[in-house]
This record gives C-alpha cells, structure tokens and sequence, in this order.
C-alpha cells in the first residue's frame, strides 16, 4: 500500500506540469514542491527530534546569498552554488547548534529565533558582502543544454523538473532517516532526553547533526530560490514568517512523518492563494484561523490523521 | 576487586552541601546497598557519579579511569547504566522499542538490536508485554523496564534508583530476586532503595547517608546496629 502510494506520487509528480500552460499554475506547483522541501528538512529536526526551531530562515537566507554571491561575483554555476549554499548552511549550522543545544524545549526556540533575527539584521546592514536591503540580482542564468537542447529558462517547466529532484531527494533522505539508528535515536530524544542520555545516546551530538542535515538541506532550498526568483534582500529569505511557515507546513502535514510536508505543503499553498484570491487583504486571518482549526482538530496533522485512517503506521 | 572507586565527592547547592567527601568503593559482582533517610543524598550522589549533574569537588574511577565530568552517555559507554527514581520510560514507544534503543549501544543493525532487546526482555519477565506502550504499564513494570534499558546497554555496573519504590510485597518480592539474578549473570549492582526488608536481604554491603555525610559502611548486619544509623533513623534518643 505504502509503496502503491509513493510509486503514484512519483508519476504525478513527473506528469503534473505537463497537464497545464498556465503559467500560474506551474508557479503554484513549484511552490508545493519548495514548501514541501523546505517543511521535509524542518521536519527532520522539529518533528523526529522534537526539536522546535523558529530560526530556519536562517539556512534558506544563506543558501540563497551563497548561491547569488558566488554566482555573481565568482561566476559559479548556480547549480553547483545551490550544493554549495546547503554546504554553507550545513556550517554555520554547526556552531548554532553547539551554542543552541545546550538549552532545552521552550528555551531552544527561543535561542533560534533570536540566532535567526541576527543573521537577518547582519545581512541587511553589511552593505559590501550583501548590498544590505537593495538585495541582489541575476539578470541571465548561464545557458545550460541537455541532450543537445539548450535549456529554456523563461519557461517554469525546467525549474519544476529542479525542485522536484529536490523535494524527491528531501523525501526519501527523511525516509532513510526513519528508519534508521539516527532516526530512532531522535524519536528517543523527543520522548525524553534524560532517558536517551541514560541509554548512551549523546544527545548533543545527535541534535546536532540532525540540526546540520536540515540545514543543509534547506540551503539547497534558498539556493533554488535565489535561482529561481532571481531576485534576493535580506527580508525576502531571512524573514521570521519564512521559519514560522516552515513549522506550519510540518504540523499541519503531521510531524515526523515521510509524507506530512508533501501533504502540508499542498493544502497550505493552495488554501493561501485561494484565501488572498477570496478575501484579498484579510486573507491572512482565514489562513490563522485555518490553522488555529487544524491543531486543536488534528494534532497530529492532516497525514498523521489519514495514514493512521488508511492503516499506514507500522 | 574494586570497580568502582569513588572518593572525596562533595556537591554543593548554592549554599546547601548536598553531599559531603563521600568516599566508597565498589567489588565487583557485589550488591551495595546507599540507605539513608528522605533528604540525605543517595539520588544526588547517584546524579553525580552518572554524570547527570557536576560535582563539585572529588573523584569517581570506573577501573581506574576517571569518570566524573563526562557527559551521561560517555558514561553509559564505560559501562555504568542507571534507572531513574521517577520513572522515565519513552513513554508513546513499544516496550520493543525502549529496549532497542538502550541494545542500539552496541548493536547498529536494527535486527541484531532487536534480538537482543527481546532477549533482555525475558531476563526482565516482561516478554508479554513486548508490543504495548511503554505509558500503559504498571509502574513496577515501568521499573523493570528501566532495568531491562539498563541491562541492554551491556553495562558492568546498575545503578537503580528505588527500584522498589511504589511495588506490593509480592512485586517486591520478585524485584529482589531479579536483581539477585542479575547479578548472578555477571552484574554489579549499586541500589538506593527504602524498603529495609528487601535491602537487608539482598545487599552484600550498605552505605548509609545521613544529611550527605555518610555514617557507615558494612555489612547490612553491622549496620542496623550501629548507633549513628539507629539515631538518624529514629533520633539520637532511641539510640
């Protein structure tokens, strides 16, 4: 069943931007995908680990300004920028995590969201790196040809082929995760974290690591980004709303599961386009109360409720 | 032979000596028993020498080699393994899976792990129970639990924080003789326990506490005739 499943998505996920020409909808389709790559890697840590972060925009902002910088200034393909971006993320992470880790529950997401507002007023004040609040810009992408034809980037078509890959790669490393000693290993640290010292696991190490694989995984993210909008300042990727979405989109998915952040971001992006189409400038407080419906009625997330419906848990 | 070889140990809460200049040694294959009335410092002491809270002054040689100031896992590693006073089970996960994860120490592969968690199990009679919620046992089972976490880490040295805690005589009487089969099979086993009977009757030795001093150390026959012990139990008038 779980297979049939995954084996379905996969075919959609290959035929879906091909059923349209609207642009739009192909935009809202990359959306998906970003949101769900982005939800995968917070999940990794926030929902396995019970990890809380506030501060993910952090690693997207980064990802985002290594892969233009690079670009830009040293004419590094973007695509080898992106890698480069979740690298960077991946590192900074680290010390984050040391200094982050050493407090707990309530106190660590705090840490975060203090971390991620500096990062932010960092980035928007060292005018010489970033440009500070101008922001950054690439005018053409490099030309790029495969099987002979070069690669048309005014259409959506090829971005969506690119975070597609992502998101696949973001979904099966979550899997791979689940169901391996790691993964269990943060299951132990969310239940209890004295129990899982208590047991030999080093539950700062542990933290850590599942901190810098999402990191680097929503570096690759900000990467695609800067790409595909072609346009970054220290608001559009470092925001606080960027690391709140996050967590929105794992939770109402359903934490610590493969599929939740495909299912998340699906019904969150497709809610808020047709909530700003509907209510225009109240959009917003529909969206909260969406949200304020969603977790005191499922909890446990739109596929943490249905996978449990369908008989899916192990 | 000496396993354990703590000495000089002192923990100060702000203003308050928690413990003071404890010094004990650990035999190996013997069951120690720390007593002491409700304050004196048997779980501060155990705390401390599982790496749980930082001590502030003294030693603790684990076979020689120092262990205090590592984190709990390092000491987990080293082959020291404890249970907690208040219970601590992952509470949403199979009893299967609590115990995996303790077998995971020394076993990477999932399927090895559980073998083994299984096994350990069956050492802990809770072989039925393999599939439920670790939250939806009995609180004795919960402390064997712990027990079989502990065991499953290949520890050489169990530490059980009042393992009797809270269990019927019957219960009670089946935790002795686990823990007397545990050590049977190889363990060492250091116990903070208030159930006099049963600690009487299963320790090779006892350390008392009083007020974080320890007031002796023998036999549990010497012990509960010594005087000191007597006046912090019941007042310096019975004695």
């Amino acid at each position: 069943m779980k297979h049939i499943l995954a084996a379905v998505g996969v075919l959609i996920l290959f035929v879906a931007p091909l059923l349209t020409n609207n642009s739009f909808y192909q935009h809202l389709m990359i959306m998906v995908l970003f949101w769900t790559l982005l939800g995968a890697s917070w999940n990794l840590l926030g929902g396995f680990a019970g990890q809380v972060s506030f501060g993910h925009a952090t690693f997207l902002g980064i990802g985002a300004y290594t892969t233009m910088l690079f670009y830009l200034s040293l004419n590094m393909s973007p695509w080898l920028g992106m890698i480069a971006g979740g690298v960077l993320g991946a590192l900074v992470a680290l010390p984050i995590g040391l200094i982050c880790f050493r407090l707990r529950g309530p106190y660590f997401s705090l840490a975060t969201l203090a971390v991620a507002e500096i990062v932010r007023l960092v980035a928007l004040n060292w005018d010489q790196l970033t440009a500070g609040p101008v922001g950054l810009l690439i005018t053409t992408l490099p030309p790029l040809s495969l099987g002979g034809h070069a690669v048309n980037w005014e259409s959506k078509i090829p971005f969506y082929y690119i975070a597609a890959a992502l998101m696949l790669f973001a979904t099966v490393l979550t899997y791979a995760v689940s169901r391996s000693r790691f993964g269990a290993y943060l299951t132990a640290i969310r239940e209890d974290i004295d129990s899982a010292e208590a047991v030999g696991i080093d539950t700062v190490r542990v933290r850590v690591s599942a901190l810098v694989l999402s990191a680097f995984v929503v570096g690759l993210a900000g990467g695609f980004y800067s790409v595909y909008f072609r346009y970054i300042d220290p608001d559009a990727v470092f925001a606080i709303s960027l690391s709140v979405e996050m967590v929105f989109i794992a939770v109402v998915g359903g934490l610590a599961t493969t599929a939740g952040p495909v299912v998340g971001a699906l019904v969150l992006v497709s809610i808020a386009e047709v909530f700003r189409e509907r209510f225009a400038a109240g959009h917003l407080i529909f969206y909260g109360l969406f949200m304020m419906l969603v977790i005191r009625y499922l909890p446990e997330g739109i596929w943490g409720r249905l996978r449990f419906l369908l008989g899916l848990t192990r | 032979m000496t396993l354990l070889t703590v000495s000089g140990l002192r923990k100060d809460f702000g203003g308050l000596r928690a413990i003071s200049d404890l010094s004990f040694e650990l035999r190996k294959g013997e069951i120690l028993g720390l007593i002491g009335p409700n304050g004196a410092g048997k779980t501060t002491a155990f705390n401390l020498i599982t790496g749980f809270i930082p001590a502030t002054a003294g030693t603790a040689l684990l076979e020689g080699q120092s262990i205090l100031g590592l984190k709990p896992s390092a000491i987990v590693k080293r082959g020291i393994a404890r249970t907690f006073q208040v219970v601590k089970p992952f509470r949403n996960l199979s009893v299967l899976e609590n115990v995996t994860l303790a077998a995971f120490l020394n076993e990477p592969r999932r399927v090895r792990a559980e073998e083994k968690a299984r096994a350990t199990l069956e050492r802990v009679q809770l072989s039925r129970k393999i599939e439920n919620n670790a939250g939806d046992l009995t609180l004795g089972e919960q402390k064997y639990l712990e027990i079989a976490r502990a065991l499953a880490t290949d520890a050489k040295i169990l530490f059980l924080d009042e393992p009797m805690g809270g269990l019927n005589p019957t219960e009670v009487e089946n935790a002795c003789a686990l823990v007397q089969r545990i050590r049977q099979d190889g363990t060492t086993v250091i116990l903070v326990e208030h159930h006099m009977q049963a600690i009487m009757k299963i320790s090779d030795r006892v350390v008392v506490l009083h007020h974080g001093v320890k007031i002796a150390d023998g036999t549990p026959h010497d012990v509960v005739r010594n005087r000191d012990v007597i006046a912090a139990y019941l007042g310096r008038q019975a004695a």
